[in-house]
């Protein structure tokens, strides 16, 4: 993850006055980073949780014409002060999210305005200022009764503005200072930001005044993808309340749906909020109307706001310490502690988030994680508000971390219950799962050598994704690489461009697959991802792919070309509603298989982006799945192998041996391309032979060009594979393997 | 001098066979004492390799070609060091002189060649090649040739070839250059037919092919090759057809086929796109040359090379050194040496070639080279020997550069023995068949003691002879 780390901050690194302080940026950025001077952060933070608890957010900027030339006189004085830590930090929040890769040259420009800043509060005076932050740190840290905790989490479809709601209500409760303030605050990876999505979660403990009585809410941010419904599920049974978020322009979307009944079915109190309503296109009375007709919650007190012009959010904040229950006061009962996040910190080892369900844990107590088995000393607990802050204690109800030298996520796995090793209790928190993968699909690197990087990488991350399953497996056609299993198709998308942009690997990726059970004659039965590891025909019985449901909302005008493409899809209908007059429901079950492809791209684009979708695993079902093989010049080509439908096979089939006949250079002799079911051909193409490939005349013996034409036509074949006497280039294996994931 | 091999997990794939180290010993097989063993004057009119003792390429050349470099025009298709004269000077060059400067020059630079070898055979081959050779006045010829065998010596019975364009000679001057010694003739007829010698942008139409096949008839030179180009633009299979027919009516002795190929920087290779119209298709050009394999074998020539037919005695001398990496000597502008194992290219700029034949008296420039690189002596052996109708003598090949490459071919062209395209034979000549292979391959040492000769067949294999002959580099150099 490291690699990833802005330009800027790797610069300042190399400093050394600066290279401590510079630790400040990186904490808010990454939250994987290593925290190497908690005081000196804390400080830091609280410095700037002090300068910008005044809102407005940009009141300070006239100070910076003044004090400029100040300013930059004393900075010669102040560096080595701590008050350059600021300075880094503002910077840092000033380039703000997008552009990482600002050069060192712009950071000076800027920097004149940025220290302006930071000696402003200096020439107040100094320790004044520090003395105040100090308190306002332990003031977020100071204890509340449990009847003044509230927690709750945020429920809403992509792109409906959870993250800026986020962000504002930690603005808004002085949690992090406007100026800090980056776009989407909590999502902390660069790839969540740029895709708009929660990839793991955030949570933020944020200290509000209610009536004059000191209130702690804790948010517990939800990753927004079905892929991880799991791990929502977690957090919310981490809370008593949720928000239900919902765009006021767009309505009800299938994620939200599912997302809601999981809020439902966990007794959260769900709070909806209408979002967007500055938007030209709000419908808010709409969309209250579809809400109580969908979901059956009671709108009456929804909530109008907008998250980025900062309507209604003090609104928000009344109802969650109103209308959400606090949690029970059972400090008393032996320590359960629900896992709800878990992250590995390459200095720290994993760092677990968890809502204390029952009675307390203390900084050094020896803990137990149920489910693993794993027991460890617990060598700090704390707080996120949102960056982590240091706590002695933490009670029932309230929501924290636990940093205790844990070699790997998989010890201490999302939704396992954390105890006491000498105090255990009874019986562990219900509903923990281990994820098991849905969707596998082979990673090769394209250059042989980085194998062992490869691997490497997929180790890294497994420390910090449980989820991640991997194992060896080697092709003739791409040499080695692995077979990965992924809990959705997104995750897998998140994993494979991680592994090219953290790790600098550059992958062939096949096409992605599910899990088949095979039961065999023998009555065995085989679970297989792999094509190239199915039974011989003669040994299977038969066939079952896993099903999914799928539930689609779609405005009516596109629900005839979503029925086509869920019925191209072997698609199984189950219902349809009309949720609202211009919006239907859809629900299908549907094999995963037909999923793992482009099926969300063709949703989209059908429906012109309209429509949203969310899926269910709901079992096995035997179906008439054979092994599609690919025969060049009557050789079998085991990597180009694939696992269809019947039915589908004939299209492939065709598909495939057509882009074969594209790819494949011609050679010297015909060569049928064919793609077959056991022994029977069900397409065929061929390649016609070169006929002449001849250079004429070494002219007066001068045979160098012909001898340097000759080695290049050499290297040229060194580049393709063998398949029997058949060169293969490489691009066609990459070519094919991304048709597959078209036409599957 | 190998490459490293790949990876090693790389190896263990299930992919074509990586030889890892084809040739373990290094270059001491093929430097045994040359100065035991003298060479013998006339091997090289024989057609035999040598005595396997002395590598072939340790012999003092034997061989010498001359590059005249100077044309009326550029044809549409030579991206050939050339100097075109213009079209006003057609015959009576004579005094031209850029002629005589560039041929004073050339004396320079034989003069100036320091051999380096004990001994000298005299030459039995001398090639003046162009360029257009029979542009030069004889005179200036007689002089070329004076030095050369006054610097290396000439074989009363050297073969003398010079490249002769129509147009550009009559009888007169040719008895005149064979009074000088010249006694084979190369005639660049190209086609018989007008509009492909004009889209060619030759200098002469068809009346002067007519014409100078009538000279060389009359002035009883016995030797001569017709040299044609197939696969020309807008070339019909009819033209072909009737140019190879008035080809075998003119009885050359030698036929040089030249499938057309589009360089670069030529007219042609601005103006068109291999394989496409108006140059014939892929295939049509396999059958143009399919067609000169049968029609030339039919009236008893020999296809003993990729591109090169003669009756039965007369293969071009000259041009065989190279084909069984005979070393040979070159002097002029843009000319190809190959002395000692190592080929030199002169400067293809005519001022470039000045310097260096100024260079060359000071003694600045020095070909020795104290390494042959094995690998790549081995690659020119294949390359060169698989155009011929002999083939590779595994036998020697063997002996130089050791077993293991010697199976690995026999290895990697057993798929296109059973296509049709390479044969092998045993000792005697005599072609081993599918089955008799399909046993030798079970043991590497019988494989390379019965097998005599590869070959590529005529005309499949010599079609895709890069096809085939890039595969053995893949081979050699893993």
């Amino acid at each position: 993850m490291a690699q990833s780390r802005p330009l800027s901050t790797s610069r300042y690194n190399s400093s050394d006055s600066a290279g401590r302080l510079c630790q400040v940026p990186n904490l808010w950025f990454k939250r994987n980073e290593q925290r190497s001077q908690p005081p000196a952060v804390r400080m830091a933070t609280n410095l700037k949780l002090f300068l910008s608890s005044k809102p407005p957010p940009h009141h300070n900027n006239h100070h910076c014409t003044t004090t400029t030339t100040l300013s930059r006189r004393r900075r010669h004085h102040l560096l080595p002060i701590p008050v350059s830590n600021r300075t880094f930090c503002s910077l840092q929040s000033f380039h703000s999210s997008k552009n990482n890769s600002n050069n060192y040259s712009r950071s000076r420009r800027r920097s004149y305005r940025v220290w302006s800043k930071a000696a402003d509060v200096q020439s107040k005076d100094a320790s004044d200022a520090a003395e105040v932050t100090v308190l306002t740190g332990r003031d977020r840290l100071l204890k509340v009764p449990t009847e003044n905790i509230r927690n709750f989490s945020i429920i809403a479809h992509i792109d409906h503005g959870k993250s800026t709601l986020a962000d504002k209500l930690l603005q808004v409760t002085g949690t992090v200072p406007s100026r800090e303030m980056k776009e989407q605050f909590l999502d902390n990876m660069d790839l969540e930001r740029e895709r708009g999505i929660t990839i793991k979660l955030q949570a933020a403990r944020m200290r509000f005044m209610y009536e004059d009585r000191p209130y702690c809410l804790n948010l517990i941010d939800t990753p927004g993808h079905v892929d991880f419904s799991y791990e929502v599920s977690r957090s919310l049974a981490a809370c008593e309340g949720a928000l239900l978020v919902v765009d006021a322009s767009q309505g009800v979307e299938a994620q939200t749906l599912a997302n809601v009944y999981l809020a439902l079915e966990n007794n959260l109190e769900v709070i909806p909020v209408l979002n967007k309503i500055d938007l030209p296109g709000a419908e808010p009375n709409r969309v209250v109307q579809e809400i109580e007709e969908v979901i059956g919650l009671d709108c009456s007190n929804a909530i109008y706001c907008s998250a980025k012009e900062g309507i209604g959010i003090k609104e928000i904040l009344n109802a969650i310490v109103q209308r959400i229950p606090p949690p029970l006061d059972s400090a008393g009962r032996p320590l359960r502690a629900l896992i709800f996040d878990s992250y590995y910190d390459a200095y720290r080892g994993v760092i677990v988030y968890f809502r204390v369900i029952d009675g307390t844990v203390k900084k050094g107590d020896r803990i137990l994680f149920m489910a693993s088995g794993k027991d460890y000393f617990a060598d700090e607990i704390g707080v996120l508000s949102p960056n982590q802050l240091q706590v002695d204690e933490l009670y029932a109800g309230e929501v924290g971390y636990i940093s205790a030298s844990i070699r790997s996520v998989a010890d201490a796995r999302v939704g396992d219950t954390i105890t006491h090793y000498s105090r255990k209790a009874e019986e562990s928190l219900p509903g923990y799962k281990e994820a098991t993968p849905m969707v596998f699909c082979g990673l090769f690197p394209i250059d042989a050598d980085q194998f062992p990087d490869l691997r490497d990488a997929l180790e890294k991350l497994q420390l910090n994704d449980a989820a991640l399953k991997f194992e060896p497996e080697t092709s003739s056609a791409m040499g080695f690489g692995f077979r990965c299993g992924f809990l959705g198709l997104l995750h897998m998308e998140i994993v494979q461009e991680r592994l090219e942009r953290e790790y600098n690997l550059s992958l062939i990726t096949t096409a992605p697959s599910v899990v088949y059970r095979v039961n065999c004659t023998n009555g065995e039965t085989v679970e297989c991802s792999n094509p190239s590891l199915l039974p011989e025909p003669g040994k299977r019985r038969s066939v079952e792919e896993p099903i999914v449901k799928i539930e689609m909302l779609t405005p009516k005008d596109y629900i005839g070309s979503l029925m086509e493409l869920t019925q191209e899809r072997r698609g199984d209908f189950k219902e349809m509603k009309y949720i609202t007059e211009t919006r239907a429901s859809l629900t299908y079950e549907m094999p995963l298989a037909e999923m793992v492809g482009d099926f969300f791209d063709q949703l989209k684009s059908r429906s012109k982006g309209y429509a949203s979708m969310e899926y269910s695993f709901i079992g096995y079902k035997e179906s008439d799945l054979i092994k599609l093989d690919v025969l060049i010049n009557s050789e079998g080509v085991e990597p180009l192998s694939t696992i269809v439908h019947r039915d589908k096979a004939y299209s492939v089939g065709r598909a495939l041996t057509q882009k074969l006949k594209e790819l494949i250079p011609r050679q010297m002799f015909k060569v049928p391309i064919q793609a077959c079911i056991g022994t029977k051909v069900i397409a065929s193409e061929s390649l016609s032979a070169i006929r002449k490939d001849v250079l004429a005349k070494c002219y007066g013996g001068d045979i160098s060009r012909k001898k340097k034409l000759l080695k290049k036509q050499a290297a040229g074949k060194k580049r393709m594979k063998a398949i029997g006497k058949v060169d293969v280039p490489q691009e066609a294996f990459m070519a094919v393997l991304k048709l597959e994931k078209e036409v599957l | 001098m190998l490459k490293s091999t790949i990876a090693p997990m790389i190896s263990t794939l299930q992919s074509k066979t990586k030889p890892q180290n084809l040739f373990p010993i290094k270059i001491a097989t093929f430097s045994n004492a040359i100065s035991q063993c003298p060479p013998t004057v006339r091997q090289n009119a024989s057609l035999n390799t040598p005595t396997s003792q002395t590598p072939t390429y340790k012999l003092p050349p034997s061989s010498a070609y001359v590059h005249l470099p100077f044309c009326r025009k550029r044809c549409h298709y030579c991206d050939f060091p050339i100097l075109a004269l213009g079209s006003s000077s057609t015959q009576t060059a004579d005094d031209d002189p850029r002629i005589s400067n560039y041929i004073h020059i050339l004396i320079r630079e034989i003069e100036a060649t320091r051999t380096h070898f004990d001994q000298h055979p005299p030459l039995e081959t001398i090639f003046f090649g162009g360029g257009t050779p029979s542009l030069v006045p004889p005179s200036l010829v007689a002089k070329v040739l004076d030095t050369l065998r006054s610097k290396f010596g000439l074989c009363l019975d050297a073969e003398i070839s010079m490249e002769m364009d129509p147009g550009t000679f009559d009888a007169k001057k040719l008895k005149e250059l064979m009074g000088l010694g010249v006694n084979r003739v190369s005639l660049g007829v190209q086609a018989f037919q007008e509009e492909l010698l004009k889209a060619c942008g030759r200098a002469h139409g068809v009346e002067e092919v007519h014409e100078a096949i009538e000279i060389v008839g009359s002035c009883g030179v016995e030797n001569w090759s017709m040299d044609l180009i197939s696969s020309l633009p807008n070339q019909t299979q009819e033209m072909w057809e009737e140019s190879l027919r008035l080809t075998v009516e003119a009885k050359p002795t030698h036929v040089s086929v030249y499938d057309l190929q589009i360089e670069k920087d030529t007219k042609f290779g601005s103006l068109y796109t291999p394989g496409e119209f108006p140059l014939p298709s892929n295939t049509q050009s396999a059958k143009f040359y399919q067609m000169a394999s049968r029609k030339l074998s039919e009236a008893n020539y020999n296809h003993y090379e990729v591109s090169s037919y003669s009756k039965n005695g007369f293969e071009c001398k000259h041009n065989y050194t190279y084909w069984i990496n005979k070393p040979f000597y070159a002097f002029g502008l843009g000319s190809a040496s190959y002395i000692n194992g190592t080929r030199y290219s002169r400067p293809k700029k005519l001022k470039d070639y000045t310097n260096y034949v100024q260079d060359l008296e000071s003694g600045l420039v020095d070909f020795q080279e104290d390494d042959v690189d094995e690998v790549e002596m081995a690659m020119d052996v294949v390359m060169l020997s698989l155009r011929t109708s002999k083939g590779l003598e595994l036998k020697s090949f063997r002996e130089d550069f050791g077993s293991p490459v010697a199976v690995e071919l026999c290895k990697v062209y057993e798929p296109y023995m059973k296509s049709g395209h390479v044969a092998f034979l045993d000792h005697r000549r005599r072609e081993i068949t599918e089955d008799e292979f399909s046993l030798l391959v079970l043991d590497d040492e019988k494989l390379e003691n019965e097998i005599g000769f590869i070959r590529l067949s005529d005309p499949d294999g010599f079609l895709l002879s890069n096809e085939l002959i890039s595969l053995a580099f893949g081979v050699m150099d893993p």
